[in-house]
């Protein structure tokens, strides 16, 4: 074992001094984070350009409660009272873009239409947005039909239907009567995205820094030093140590990438309380599955890594395993629609696509089927340890042979012997 | 003298083929010892078996009686040898000595004095990439024996290297058995080994062909021979007395005396009529004897093999 935190301690140091990590490091949190909030920022300075000009002709006195109604529902809207009538509002719209003139009258109460007059320019869903001015007028013709508060309450309620399936009174009653964890979050979904996203940048931080093993088990031989470090260490432990390090350099990783995704996402989602979601019970669970997928992933890759003489020969056997990592990007879309769908159930079985579908169906998920995640942490658990094995062999093998990449066939003979 | 290493009946195959067979010797103390052989003999798979890189067949290997080998005591040179390309001559020094066990002060301490004694001087912070073939191999050999290892071993510590270097090496391999270092080394450079090993193991096909003190191998095996330049009849000089074999190559005729001939008075055998534009007699190198058995040819397999 100390041999093994020597081998890892060496891989972080050699790769923290070592400039094109270093870029990469600080590149790929800014990269993701540029392209995600791209749109966004884009969007903004969208909507900014597109304030509508709304003029209200106020003959009933309720100006102030949709100015309320508007500002609460963040309508983009710039409101005054005007005194132009009705007339000459043709005249005043052909001068101007983004502009409204509501007519508030008798009309209003009586018949229930309201005339709204636009410019010929105005945004595309100025009149969805207008509708939510009914109910402040509907509350105002209800008064004046004399209705008590209680009444008025009752009927400017609107009726819902609210759904509850079996499978969901189940889950709830269980919930209950164990740790009453899964059935208290249903309103906010940011409430699970939010350890959902920090497991998710763990796993792609330490999964990417896994692919960094591939080229690191091949170094030795690249660089003929593997008999050297044999004569002082095992291959077991100088694979274990290759693991450990580059396990530490993926949370290194990860660590930047926060550093730079909480702010950011504090600034953006200024209404979403990040902190407050992030540390959670779940979130325990969530980045105990990033890591397990991390070791999974490590095994295979330092394993196949030491079959191949150097990085730029790798044929397709080993192409072929460096994609298996983003083999859950398949299930996003069956996942994300039915999350307890058979798709996600077999993504759940599948060892290789277990992290990346569990984490989806977590984030997803109102109730979590807690048997299914045992089931499924069993079968990654025992999946990384006969990985690991296997990577031994192939590893003590794979890192004295020099000069040319090893068949499958051979690899499986290393595996037997 | 104390043994260090002993290898007894070490067998390995790869595959059907048997590389290996039956190979035994000691390094002791203080000593100098040669693994010799042509390229494929045995001798890096019988090292890496040493090494614990590669497991034997059969066969023991015990390190001053004990099975367990101390790998932090053994310095290890492999054949095939390399160092990290991208980062420091001494971080690299300082993590292999780290591997080892060995106090970092200590090491880097040791590390700037063989640079410095290395020609190294203020390289110390410089990228491997940087470095020459020659500097490189140079910090290889700095990184094997920066612990103080009671047992070193080389495998080809002169391949590669320039004249100046290897002498440089040399005198390095001589001053640590001086100090009390058992080395064990393979080479097939004969005249380097020569004139520094005290004891040799001569192996071909996986097998030992000859083993012992470097002065009674030479006193056994090295006889004299004569090299007669100028047209001869083979017939003739076959007839000559006390000779082992004759090999004519157009104008150039060996004749590889007997043992215990004296030469002066062989010479005294040379018939008159003899055509000699040039004549020489000395004794056979040991290089010759490597060359004879690289070649399967005849000196050492008609002696018998063994001379412990």
């Amino acid at each position: 074992m100390r041999n093994t935190m020597k081998v890892a301690k060496w891989e972080i140091k050699r790769n923290l001094k070592n400039k094109s990590f270093l870029i990469g490091l600080f590149l790929t949190p800014v990269l993701f984070l540029g392209f995600m909030f791209f749109g966004s920022l884009f969007g903004d300075s969208e909507d900014g350009a597109e304030t509508t000009q709304v003029y209200v002709n106020d003959r009933l006195g309720v100006f102030e409660t949709l100015e309320e109604t508007a500002e609460t529902s963040e309508l983009n809207w710039n409101m005054k009272t005007t005194d132009v009538q009705e007339n000459n509002v043709q005249t005043e719209l052909k001068s101007s873009e983004n502009t409204a003139y509501i007519f508030l009258d008798k009309r209003a109460l009586d018949d229930g239409v309201i005339p709204v007059y636009t410019s010929e320019e105005i945004a595309s869903d100025f009149m969805n947005q207008v509708q939510i001015l009914s109910n402040p007028v509907k509350l105002m013709q209800m008064q004046q039909l004399g209705l008590s508060d209680k009444e008025l309450a009752a009927v400017s309620m609107t009726i819902q239907f609210e759904e509850t399936t079996s499978d969901e009174m189940a889950a709830s009653d269980e919930a209950k009567t164990t740790s009453g964890n899964g059935g208290l979050f249903s309103g906010d979904p940011f409430e699970r995205a939010v350890p959902g996203a920090f497991a998710g940048i763990i796993l792609l931080s330490i999964v990417v820094s896994g692919m960094y093993i591939f080229q690191s088990a091949s170094n030795e031989k690249k660089d003929k030093i593997a008999e050297i470090i044999l004569s002082s260490i095992t291959p077991g432990e100088l694979m274990q140590g290759k693991i450990m390090g580059y396990f530490g350099l993926g949370m290194i990783q990860a660590a930047v990438f926060l550093a730079f995704a909480i702010p950011i996402s504090i600034w953006q989602l200024d209404n979403v309380q990040i902190l407050e979601y992030l540390f959670v019970p779940e979130l325990i669970l969530m980045v105990a599955i990033a890591i397990l997928g991390y070791f999974l992933f490590a095994a295979l890759f330092v394993g196949v890594g030491a079959t191949m003489a150097d990085m730029s020969s790798a044929g397709n056997f080993q192409g072929m395993v460096m994609m298996l990592p983003f083999l859950p990007f398949i299930f996003i879309g069956p996942v994300i629609s039915d999350p307890s769908g058979l798709v996600a159930q077999v993504g759940t079985y599948i060892p290789f696509t277990t992290p990346g579908v569990l984490l989806m169906r977590l984030v997803v998920m109102e109730e979590w089927p807690w048997s299914e995640i045992i089931i499924a942490l069993a079968i990654l658990v025992v999946s990384i340890w006969i990985l690991m094995k296997l990577a031994g062999k192939i590893f003590k093998t794979g890192i004295l042979m020099y000069g040319k990449n090893a068949t499958p066939a051979e690899i499986w003979k290393w595996i037997r012997s | 003298m104390e043994t260090m290493l002993t290898v007894e009946k070490l067998n390995k195959s790869f595959k059907d083929k048997q590389v290996i067979r039956d190979i035994s010797f000691d390094v002791r103390k203080g000593e100098i010892m040669a693994v010799l052989g042509p390229n494929g003999a045995g001798k890096s798979t019988t090292i890496r078996n040493i090494m614990g890189i590669m497991y034997p067949d059969a066969g023991a290997i015990s390190f001053r009686g004990h099975a367990e080998i101390p790998r932090h005591k053994i310095g290890y040179l492999p054949e095939e040898r390399g160092l990290y390309k991208n980062v420091k001559v001494m971080d690299i020094l300082l993590y292999l000595s780290e591997l080892k066990d060995y106090p970092l002060k200590k090491a880097r301490e040791r590390a700037l004095s063989y640079l410095k004694k290395f020609g190294l001087e203020g390289q110390a912070n410089s990228s491997v990439e940087e470095l020459s073939k020659g500097m490189g191999q140079k910090v290889q050999f700095i990184s094997s024996i920066i612990h103080e290892p009671e047992l070193l071993i080389l495998d080809e510590p002169f391949s590669g290297l320039d004249p100046v270097s290897q002498e440089l090496f040399k005198h390095e391999i001589r001053h640590l058995a001086e100090n009390g270092t058992a080395i064990l080394l393979s080479s097939h450079q004969m005249n380097l080994v020569e004139e520094m090993c005290d004891r040799l193991f001569m192996m071909h096909n996986g097998e030992r062909i000859i083993y012992g003190n470097m002065d009674d191998v030479k006193e056994r095996y090295a006889n004299f021979k004569c090299t007669v330049r100028g047209k001869s009849d083979l017939d003739v000089l076959q007839g000559l007395p006390d000779l082992e074999r004759v090999e004519q190559d157009e104008d150039t005729s060996v004749l590889y005396l007997a043992k215990d001939v004296q030469a002066v008075n062989w010479l005294k055998n040379l018939p008159d009529n003899l055509s000699v534009q040039e004549l020489s007699i000395d004794r056979i190198s040991l290089h010759e004897i490597f060359i004879d058995i690289a070649t399967d040819g005849n000196i050492a397999q008609r002696e018998g093999v063994t001379h412990a």
